[in-house]
């Protein structure tokens, strides 16, 4: 059973759209983040589900119960908040017990329930201090801890790892994710961090400019991308605008031919290609003639920025091995690019489409 | 030990004394003269009568007014005694404030030789210290619509017919005092039975207003009746419309003099007697009259007979105008004034 | 760096400090009516000031009035000062501005509005005659009642604007987590908010009450002259009773009486607040 459901949820502010038609369901156990670019409706959408927006049409469902207009602290949800939001007159303890307090239990059972969820953030030995004497990333703990205490129905985290530092960051993703699988909390993430989201999520909802564009686990995202949004926004993606001819032809809009499947429909479209799946080879001969503008050295991977006509084209793969002719490129060396046409997808045309970017 | 011009000037003033004698920044040339006086009314007549048609342009002296309140004016005279310049060259204040200042010899004695039209104020009203400028008395103002038949003097206060009805004013709790004092058969010299008289006062429910306008108001709401007030001060209500007669008290009008003076260290002092002189001029003294309703203190300013009959006091009430015991008056000022507060008013 | 309060203490020193010296000793001064002062060192004005039953009755009238205000003050002042904190609104900037407006008139005027309110054939009473609700006009001037409401009207800025600005630095997602954790409202405010706005509570109030113990033009116009609180009896002293030593006295107790007060009110505030 759907643990959250939110059917064809909307929020106006006046005029402006934040929300539109948003149709969810978060299983039981499940992570679900909520994935865009900022503005997009995803905190809108999150702050529904707590309780602090005000629908304007739509329904929410909490373990089947509607809780559309109930208040926030009818709802039963435990939120994660960006700035933590820790009450910074009370110690650890008392962040953590606030909660359990409203819940009007009993003091011992009060005081085994700190513990145990400071236990589990690992931080049980700090009870006494108050929120501005942690670090940061104990901080973000024990907004967790205090969030898990109350063992709610739904686990809400809006960006909750927007304030930590890099390293920092991957090492709490693993932790809120193992967790979150340990107690089988069902849970919504809001990120804006498509890395976070692939990571920790179950399933992911991309959303832009209030819509949800698309549903699914990150290999369906990734491989199969609904829009030339969510493939520019789930991992890189070479995105070229331009028109399938009959037979396996894709005329790009400056001129370029790129081969497609052949039984590709004919019309308007836009050309995607994940940047591993083209191959380069030194030198003109089979396949579109480039141009090397830019080599970026990431260690594990290398990517060649590849001028074809003027536009650029996103190549990567693992760094050549010492004795590999690709080792003594350099930037303005002519290269030649060939693909499998079976990794080509191609995605419905929209004018508008800006391959992620906000315009 | 007492309070010398030294340590007065050492302890109590000094700090006064920077903060009041530097504010004006007047500093008076030989063609010039500093009047301290009071702003209003007051200040505005000086201008329009004396500064500028008399002094400016028949003396060619210029009159710069020092504008403050009689408090700070004390103040400023005691603390400035010590120093040889003074800022100011006329003092204008009430006879009983004065009295008080000159008791500590600040003033230039003031001589028909210096001040020719001397010759002119009514004896009575003469001081060696200072000018009388404008005078009144203290009356009875009644409601003639209300208070029938007309009360003869301070004493018709008390009648229980008034309960409720009698008003005073806070600021004047001196003079109110004064005013029972006389009904219950004391002096100026003798304000023994106003305790008395008070407590029965208040007996009879007499209201108290904070200030002289809201006494005023109430006159005019018709709340009260009945109070006691300057003649002056009479004129210019009824002015204002208040249905209001007034009685010269048959057990006495108690006087109150505006008076002005020089103090002895000031730079200009010719001119500061001429300024004097022209205050005593008929013409100046009869527009205080007309303006203010305060009645010339010289013989040989004739008011205009219809303002005569409403603010000037005829032969018999003359006989009957009292002259304040000054030393008794300051004397015991703080203990009335705490017997007002304290018992009176409770 | 330091130099630059130079000048600042100096006028602190020159305008605050000397003065206050200056009233000390005259306060040890005797009175006499004809020379103003005789130089003494004695503390009978402080022995007659505290035995008066008068002198008692007085401060005793300003203390309640002053605690009375400063409590009805904080009361209707935390939630306009929330809302103001809380609105967004391009208009805010304005409503805060809107806020001052009252302090733009001084006392005095201020009083005065009030006096053609509450007066007797002011404009509540003429209202209620004419509508036939009463036959005589209420006794609305010159009773404390009056003196607390004026009070109030002039320090209600001053409260609403060291509150809103403190309000507005406790973060809404802090009241947010406690609504999330399931507190309603009041519980919201009880254990979070209030605690968070204490140091503004506690500097709203102290100033409050300073002004409060301080009133000198709202008691005189609206309490009447039957009413009397600490600085009108100063004023008196000094002015119409001549007498400068008493009237130092009274001021000196006055501005001792008013902070022992803050002191205990501010420790009071801070040991709640450290908790």
């Amino acid at each position: 059973m759907a643990q959250l459901k939110l059917s064809n949820l909307a929020k106006h502010f006046g005029a402006a759209v934040a929300v539109e038609h948003v149709d969810l369901e978060v299983r039981d156990g499940e992570l679900v983040a909520l994935l865009g670019p900022s503005g997009c409706g995803k905190t809108t959408t999150l702050r529904m589900v707590a309780g602090f927006v005000e629908p304007t049409a739509g329904q929410i469902l909490i373990g089947g119960k509607d809780v559309t207009h109930a208040p926030p602290y009818a709802r039963d949800t435990g939120m994660v908040f960006q700035s933590y939001a820790l009450f910074p007159h009370m110690s650890v303890a008392q962040n953590v017990a606030f909660g359990l307090e409203m819940r009007r239990m009993g003091r011992a059972e009060r005081e085994q329930g700190v513990l145990e969820a400071l236990k589990l953030v690992k931080l049980d030995h700090l009870a006494e201090r108050l929120p501005r004497e942690l670090s940061g990333g104990q901080q973000q703990r024990v907004a967790l801890a205090r969030a898990l205490a109350v063992n709610p129905s739904v686990f809400l985290l809006d960006e909750p790892l927007s304030n930590l530092d890099a390293k920092l960051r991957s090492e709490v993703r693993l932790q809120i994710r193992s967790l979150q699988q340990r107690l089988g909390l069902t849970t919504l993430i809001v990120t804006h961090d498509q890395e976070e989201a692939l990571t920790m999520a179950d399933r992911l909802v991309v959303m832009d400019r209030g819509k949800v564009l698309q549903v699914g686990t990150a290999e369906e995202l990734y491989e199969r991308p609904a829009n030339a949004f969510v493939a520019g926004f789930v991992g890189r993606c070479n995105l070229i605008s331009g028109f399938v001819d009959p037979g396996g032809v894709f005329r790009t809009d400056w001129g370029g031919e790129f081969a497609v499947p052949q039984e590709s429909a004919p019309g308007k479209a836009i050309f995607a290609l994940r940047p591993e799946r083209v191959a380069l080879r030194p030198g003109t001969g089979h396949g579109i003639p480039g141009r090397i503008s830019a080599i970026t050295y990431l260690g594990s991977l290398s990517e060649y920025h590849v001028d074809v006509s003027g536009n650029s084209f996103l190549v990567s793969m693992p760094p050549p091995p010492n004795d590999s002719p690709l080792r003594c490129l350099k930037i303005g060396d002519q290269v030649s690019l060939t693909w499998d046409v079976a990794a080509v997808r191609l995605l419905p045309f929209e004018p508008s489409s800006n391959q992620g970017e906000e315009p | 030990m007492t309070i010398t011009r030294r340590t007065m000037l050492t302890t109590g003033a000094a700090a006064m004394a920077a903060y009041t004698a530097g504010l004006p920044g007047v500093r008076a040339q030989s063609s010039q003269v500093v009047v301290g006086t009071w702003g209003g009314d007051y200040g505005q007549l000086l201008g329009d009568l004396i500064d500028k048609p008399i002094m400016k342009t028949k003396g060619g002296i210029e009159v710069l007014q020092d504008i403050a309140n009689a408090d700070p004016r004390k103040t400023k005279l005691l603390a400035e005694k010590q120093s040889r310049r003074g800022t100011m060259d006329v003092a204008c204040l009430s006879d009983s404030d004065m009295y008080l200042t000159a008791q500590q010899d600040l003033f230039e004695p003031v001589t028909a030789d210096k001040v020719s039209r001397m010759n002119a104020v009514f004896p009575n009203l003469q001081k060696a210290y200072a000018i009388p400028h404008i005078y009144s008395a203290q009356v009875v103002l009644y409601n003639p619509n209300k208070v029938n038949p007309a009360p003869k003097g301070f004493a018709d206060l008390w009648d229980p017919k008034w309960r409720g009805r009698v008003g005073f004013s806070d600021i004047l709790y001196s003079a109110n005092t004064v005013a029972a004092a006389l009904a219950g058969g004391g002096s100026l010299s003798n304000y023994g039975p106003s305790q008395k008289k008070l407590m029965e006062l208040r007996s009879l429910d007499a209201k108290i207003y904070p200030s002289n306008e809201a006494l005023a108001a109430a006159l005019k709401s018709e709340e009260v009746w009945i109070t006691v007030m300057w003649l002056a001060r009479g004129f210019m209500w009824k002015k204002a419309g208040i249905p209001l007669e007034h009685v010269v008290p048959s057990e006495g009008a108690p006087a109150i003099v505006f008076e002005a003076s020089i103090p002895k260290n000031s730079r200009n002092k010719d001119n500061a007697f001429k300024y004097l002189n022209a205050m005593l001029e008929p013409q100046a003294q009869i527009a205080f009259a007309d303006k203010m309703g305060y009645v010339p203190t010289v013989k040989d300013a004739a008011l205009p007979p219809d303002l005569a009959k409403q603010i000037n006091l005829n032969e018999a009430e003359r006989a009957r105008l009292l002259q304040p015991d000054y030393d008794y008056a300051v004397k015991n000022n703080a203990a009335i004034l705490d017997f007002w507060n304290k018992q009176f008013k409770a | 760096m330091a130099v630059l309060i130079v000048p600042a203490s100096l006028l602190v020193l020159g305008l605050l400090v000397a003065p206050m010296l200056l009233m000390l000793r005259i306060s040890l001064n005797q009175f006499s009516p004809t020379q103003m002062m005789i130089e003494a060192m004695s503390a009978d004005n402080y022995i007659r000031a505290v035995t008066d039953p008068y002198y008692q009755q007085v401060l005793g009238t300003t203390l309640g009035i002053a605690l009375l205000c400063t409590l009805l003050t904080l009361i209707l002042g935390f939630p306009a000062a929330y809302w103001l904190a809380r609105i967004e609104s391009r208009w805010k900037s304005l409503i805060t501005i809107l806020t001052l407006f009252p302090l733009l008139v001084g006392n005095v005027v201020r009083s005065a509005g009030w006096m053609a309110l509450l007066g007797n054939d002011g404009l509540i009473n003429a209202t209620l005659l004419w509508l036939g609700i009463i036959s005589a006009p209420l006794k609305l001037m010159y009773t404390p009642q009056a003196v607390v409401i004026g009070i109030i009207a002039v320090v209600l800025p001053y409260m609403i604007l060291t509150l809103a600005s403190v309000i507005e630095s406790i973060p809404r997602s802090v009241e947010e987590a406690a609504a999330n954790l399931g507190a309603r409202p009041g519980t919201v405010f009880r254990r979070v908010v209030l605690p968070l706005a204490l140091p503004g509570v506690a500097a709203g109030s102290i100033l409050v009450f300073v002004l409060c113990m301080n009133t000198y033009a709202t008691a005189i116009l609206l309490g009447g002259p039957q009413f009397k609180m600490m600085a009108p009896a100063v004023y008196d002293q000094f002015i119409r009773a001549n007498n400068w030593p008493f009237g130092a006295t009274l001021a000196f107790i006055l501005l001792a009486i008013t902070m022992i007060f803050t002191i205990v009110g501010s420790i009071g505030i801070a040991r709640r607040y450290k908790r």
